[in-house]
């Protein structure tokens, strides 16, 4: 059943840098051949936050992500989700949502969420049949669940794959580039979903090029030439720029440009 | 590895196979017009398709066999959804046993057609039992999904899995009898011969279409081709991981 496990970290109100990350890495390395993709990162996301990776194409985020998955094992560092290196043992723990959306196109919505739902160990037929009804619901597809994924539009595709990396009620989510297609309407309630969920106990890693996404994080990194070049709230990220009124995308911009940013502020 | 997790492999695979309407025709139609092209151009020598009718059988139920499953299982890795397999509990064990499940269920009824047709429409001579020739024919087919899943993991395409056909099976089919016997090969040719599992599958049926012997006098051929099954079954599950 989705609730067996215990959601490690889920319910808890108390909030402080004494906690464990829910999501760690250090020191970690990793190149594809001989192109360095990431070099000697550091990351933290506290439980219960949503945690915004921000980055030019290329600069790494599906390589970060597929590594906290455990679907990459780094050249050098260490990787922590929920207190424990990714593997077979702990991936129920994990919701993962690749860029591409990975759907078996001739099944239907239900039969690919639910298929999903039973490899992630929601064995009852009953406590399946609910998580699927109440997980198309919350991507507004449930009048499309006998519908086959050949037959949805790219926006409604990409919103099966949220709720294939959702349906298990996973404590940490890892989304790549989940909002992309969505149009603004559906993007906001989302993020009142993911507000909910982050309120709840869940951790929320997720990579996106949007500013409206970014300001819904609780905190950003900004990845580029292998590690996060800056980290902070939103509004912290704001004022890197030096300009009061600055916006995020002013900020975003700012780095992109920046030269070699060594020295910038990393908290 | 678990029971439940297997099953729902199992079922999706067979599910999405039958929701390809065309790729299921083919499935069924392709073995039908290759066997009655073949069969047939022997049509005024019954004694030789009589000797190599069982050559044939395995050959085209290893071939079919091989891409059914090649591509397929190529496919759940190119489209991402075998990523995120690997980003739930499901073990190596659970994905390849439940492929070989679901795969089996239309591979076996290929084979069966394969075998029925030219028994009875192409009208070959036999002596053995239909029964015995089949099970021969489902230890050749559970090696080609095997070899299938296995090839796969090195192909990065539709296409690389059929460039691997003639490597696969260029050596097999001039080698394990289908042109000629093997005792009819040169010397240097028959240690080769023996290692291929083709050789033992031909033989085997050879010996029940023939010469009408059992399962049992045919063990050993069984026995090393179950061999060929379960080692590419272990060689697979540690190259599936690759992605
Ligand atoms: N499978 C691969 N083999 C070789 N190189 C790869 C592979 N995947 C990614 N790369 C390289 O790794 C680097 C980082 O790629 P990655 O996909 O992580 O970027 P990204 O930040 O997710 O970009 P985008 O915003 O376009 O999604 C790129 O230089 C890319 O060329
Ligand atoms: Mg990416």
């Amino acid at each position: 059943m989705a609730s067996e496990h215990d959601n490690g970290g889920r319910g808890g109100t108390m909030r402080g840098p004494e906690q464990r990350p829910a999501v760690e890495a250090r020191g970690l390395s990793f190149a594809f051949g001989r192109r360095p993709v990431l070099r000697d990162l550091v990351l933290s996301v506290q439980p219960g936050t949503a945690f915004g990776m921000l980055g030019a194409n290329g600069s790494g985020k599906t390589t970060l992500v597929r590594l906290l998955a455990g679907l990459l094992k780094p050249d050098s560092g260490d990787v922590r989700v929920l207190g424990n290196p990714p593997g077979p043992g702990f991936s129920d723990r994990i919701g993962y949502m690749p860029q591409l959306n990975a759907l078996y196109m001739s099944l239907t919505v239900r039969e690919n969420v639910e298929f999903f739902a039973r490899m992630c160990g929601v064995k009852d037929r009953q406590a399946r049949t609910a998580a699927v009804d109440s997980v198309l619901e919350l991507v507004e597809l449930a009048d499309r669940g006998r519908d086959r994924i050949t037959s949805l539009s790219g926006g409604m595709r990409q919103r099966v794959s949220l709720a294939v990396a959702l349906v298990h009620t996973p404590p940490v989510l890892l989304l790549d580039e989940p909002t992309v297609g969505l149009d603004p309407e559906l993007r906001a309630t989302f993020w009142k979903h993911f507000g909910r969920m982050t309120r709840e106990g869940t951790t929320i890693l997720i990579s996106s090029h949007t500013m409206d996404d970014a300001s819904h994080c609780d905190r950003l990194g900004f990845l580029r030439d292998g590690r996060f070049i800056a980290q902070g709230t939103p509004d912290e990220l704001r004022s890197t720029t030096g300009v009061a009124s600055a916006s995020l995308e002013d900020a975003f911009l700012h780095l992109v440009r920046s030269g070699s940013l060594d020295g910038a502020p990393s908290s | 590895m678990t029971f439940d997790r297997t099953t729902a492999i199992a079922v999706r695979v067979m599910r999405e196979i039958v929701r390809d309407r065309r790729s299921l025709a083919l499935i069924f139609l392709a073995p039908l017009l290759v066997m009655a092209l073949v069969g047939f151009s022997f049509s005024e020598k019954q004694d030789t398709l009589d000797r190599v009718a069982p050559a044939l059988i395995s050959v085209f139920t290893l071939l079919f066999t091989f891409v059914l499953t090649g591509i397929s299982f190529l496919r759940e890795r190119s489209q991402g959804t075998l990523e995120r397999l690997y980003v739930t509990p499901v073990g190596r064990g659970d994905v390849l046993v439940g492929y070989l499940l679901g795969f089996l269920v239309f591979a076996a009824l290929q084979s069966l057609i394969i075998l029925l047709f030219t028994v009875f429409v192409v009208d070959v001579n036999y002596r053995g039992d239909l029964w015995q020739m089949f099970v021969v024919l489902m230890v050749l087919t559970i090696f080609g999904v095997n070899l299938g899943i296995f090839a796969s993991t090195f192909a990065r395409n539709e296409f690389q899995v059929v460039q691997f056909i003639p490597m696969l099976f260029a050596p097999q089919i001039f080698l394990s009898g289908v042109v000629m016997p093997v005792e009819e090969l040169p010397g240097y040719f028959q240690g080769p011969a023996e290692v291929l599992p083709l050789t033992h599958a031909v033989r085997a049926l050879r010996e029940i279409m023939l010469r009408g012997e059992a399962l049992g006098d045919v063990m050993s051929e069984i026995a090393v081709l179950a061999a060929y099954a379960t080692g590419l079954l272990v060689v697979a599950m540690a190259t599936v991981r690759r992605t």
